[in-house]
């Protein structure tokens, strides 16, 4: 829509802050504007408002004691950088994780992705304008809150898996709710694309709009489902797969333009993946342990490194952990995926519209905290 | 005139009896938060916004962006060196009455990431001379507990909850 | 799945940091991206580690090791790959690494005004500070 606008001034730019408190900022993102009018020119996010020094931590904290803190970084996907420290961890040691223990991790993580996505629906058409959508994305979010609740104990920082499996047992009422769950929110996509995907506003101002092309992705570093939009299928549960993801048979979806109504049905159809995900996991849950009970409490991994990557719900996350044989780690990096994701904007951003900048913001999927580790 | 009581700094000098507490039963019970949310804090802050645990029976469920229209400040999530000079001048353009809620334990004194090394946050949203009300502890605080903590604020307000004449309820608990 | 994948990268590199811009060129034209860049902070010395990973072929990341001490800096990878600016910057504010020819090295995460380089081993509370042959000898 912007190229029907003329070309800007320069002598006339205004710059304007959409500042740290801004109602759509996904946490404390700050992007400073350059414009002519109503276009940008350039955009500059500032970062670093929610840095909290989790990298200084993970160097003075236990293997066990830096567990919250992944949980922290990610919010909306708690229990997938819990899943995933744990198994770099696991392989950094050299740990055994009995199969029951791997069929509860992937189960909860599932949950945890739709969990993720759902909020990321409802908030993402809240900042289009509409605000029916939000409070049923969080009617259906708040059913898997009470079935993780039930069993970590936690609603949204959960700290549930632990170094050779998970904290406790899941029972026939979690199965049950969980079969419940998936069938309700089947039955509700009926409603969604009723109210949301043939809305002829929301597609007005989704479709070519905030084009990443796959030659820009890999300029940056974007991956995740802004990746898959625009024609990648790249996803780290099928590229490397880990835990027991290479038993189920799931599909990744995968766009044609990488505008933002393509990265909304990626979102929209990997929720539905994740369903038959669930579905066959509880189908084949075995029986057995739910921990390896060998696992020293204080944790002395072996002199090494280990990088293990995998995908969290906003693309493709990774732990660099290096071990120099005492109990605290010598280097915790974490890469997350929404850096490469909010570094795009600087490109992806120039020539828009203000209007268009928050829905791509929106469509684009990053959570600052994240960033700001 | 020796059992005249000072007026202390930053009270009215005069008192309107009844319409005091007139104006404090509108003010507690339609009370607009500001959205605040700095980290996961404020995703439970929108759940109790959300359909199940709806603030809007309450009144305070008009989240306002700006500073400028809202009476509540709810500070939720934790408070990094950066962000700490913004929160004060948020708080300085919010106009008078103002309240204050900390939610979550990082924004009462620096919740799990406060230790000895710790660079990067400032640990409690009191060090910023931001004067709060009601501390709601949890990490994060169950949307349940940020409701508690804004019916505690509402009774605050009006001076105890018998006073709080729309109130249908007993509040229970602390 | 051989040795070297069981630490997750096909295989990693101790790079000279001049030849590093030529290997960064051939991965360029090979399709992979910078994945991550990290620093380490060692008693004899400073190092930045890049991992590189490909979208088209699975499980080919490889990390490339650049040591770097006091004074020597490592060249940018800036005009190459466009989002090595934030990574750069990154690494800088956080070990105070220089890199030669970086168009911005602005403070990221950090207030603008910090002059501490916070994940350095003498700043703060530190557990453990090594050599660099103690963990990878």
């Amino acid at each position: 829509m912007a190229e029907k606008f003329p070309q800007p001034v320069v002598d006339q730019i205004y710059t304007l802050n959409l500042g740290p408190q801004h109602p759509s900022t996904h946490g404390v993102l700050r992007v400073l504007l350059d414009l002519d009018g109503e276009i940008i020119i350039k955009a500059d996010p500032v970062i670093g408002y929610g840095h909290r020094g989790h990298e200084k931590m993970g160097e003075n904290r236990l293997y066990k004691q830096f567990m919250p803190n992944t949980s922290r970084m990610d919010y909306l996907s708690g229990m997938i950088f819990n899943h995933g420290y744990c198994l770099a961890v696991e392989k950094l040691a050299n740990i055994e994780v009995p199969e029951r223990a791997r069929y509860i991790r992937v189960i909860c993580s599932e949950l945890n992705r739709i969990s993720s996505h759902l909020l990321w629906f409802g908030t993402y058409v809240m900042d289009l304008g509409g605000f029916t959508p939000f409070l049923y994305a969080f009617d259906d979010r708040e059913q898997i809150l009470d079935i993780l609740d039930r069993v970590s104990g936690s609603r949204l920082t959960y700290s549930y898996c632990r170094f050779g499996g998970v904290t406790a047992d899941i029972d026939y009422e979690f199965v049950d709710q969980t079969r419940a769950f998936l069938k309700r929110l089947r039955s509700r996509w009926p409603d969604y694309h009723n109210l949301v995907t043939k809305n002829v506003i929301f597609i007005h101002r989704t479709r070519d709009v905030g084009v990443i092309s796959p030659q820009l992705a890999q300029e940056y570093g974007v991956t995740g489902p802004s990746l898959r939009a625009a024609g990648i299928p790249f996803d780290m549960r099928k590229i490397e797969p880990y835990e027991v993801y290479d038993r189920f048979d799931f599909e990744i979806p995968v766009g044609t333009k990488g505008d933002a109504l393509d990265r909304y049905y990626v979102r929209m159809e990997e929720m539905e993946q994740s369903c038959r995900i669930i579905e066959q996991a509880l189908d084949g849950l075995p029986k057995g342990p739910f921990i390896n009970d060998e696992v020293p409490s204080s944790l002395k991994p072996p002199k090494g490194e280990v990088y293990f990557a995998f995908e969290s719900a906003r693309g493709q996350t990774g732990y660099y952990l290096v071990s120099d044989g005492s109990k605290y780690p010598y280097r915790c990096h974490i890469r997350v995926p929404s850096f490469g994701n909010l570094n795009v904007l600087t490109e992806v951003l120039r020539g828009t519209l203000v209007a268009d900048a928050i829905s791509i913001l929106g469509s684009v999927d990053v959570v600052i905290p994240e960033i700001d580790r | 005139m020796e059992n005249a009581r000072k007026i202390e700094p930053g009270e009215p000098m005069i008192k309107f009896a009844l319409l005091d507490d007139v104006l404090n039963l509108a003010r507690a019970n339609s009370l607009w938060p500001m959205t605040f949310g700095l980290a996961c804090c404020a995703i439970e802050m929108m759940a109790a916004g959300a359909s199940r645990f709806d603030l809007d029976r309450f009144g305070a469920g008009v989240f306002r962006p700006s500073p400028r229209q809202s009476d509540l400040m709810i500070v939720a999530g934790t408070i990094s060196k950066k962000m700490g000079p913004a929160i004060r001048m948020l708080w300085d353009q919010m106009p008078d009455p103002k309240w204050c809620i900390a939610m979550g334990n990082c924004a009462i004194s620096g919740g799990p990431f406060e230790y000895e090394g710790q660079y990067a946050i400032v640990p409690g949203t009191e060090l910023l001379d931001v004067p709060v009300d009601i501390f709601i502890p949890g990490c994060p605080p169950r949307p349940e507990g940020l409701i508690q903590g804004i019916l505690a604020l509402e009774d605050k307000i009006t001076g105890g909850e018998k006073k709080n004449l729309l109130r249908r309820f007993r509040r229970m608990g602390g | 799945m051989d040795e070297g994948y069981q630490a997750g990268v096909v295989f990693a590199a101790l790079t000279p940091s001049d030849k590093l811009r030529d290997a960064a060129v051939a991965l360029k034209k090979l399709g992979f991206f910078v994945e991550t860049m990290t620093g380490f902070e060692y008693t004899d010395t400073q190092e930045v580690v890049y991992h590189f990973n490909c979208f088209l072929e699975p499980k080919s990341r490889l990390a490339l090791r650049v040591l770097c001490g006091e004074g020597m800096g490592v060249p940018s990878l800036a005009d190459l790959f466009a989002g090595a600016i934030w990574l750069e910057r990154e690494v800088h504010e956080f070990f105070g690494i220089a890199f030669d020819g970086a168009p911005d090295l602005r403070r990221l995460l950090l207030p603008e005004d910090a002059d501490y380089y916070p994940l350095k081993k003498t700043f703060g509370t530190v557990q453990a500070f090594r050599k660099r042959d103690e963990i990878y000898g």
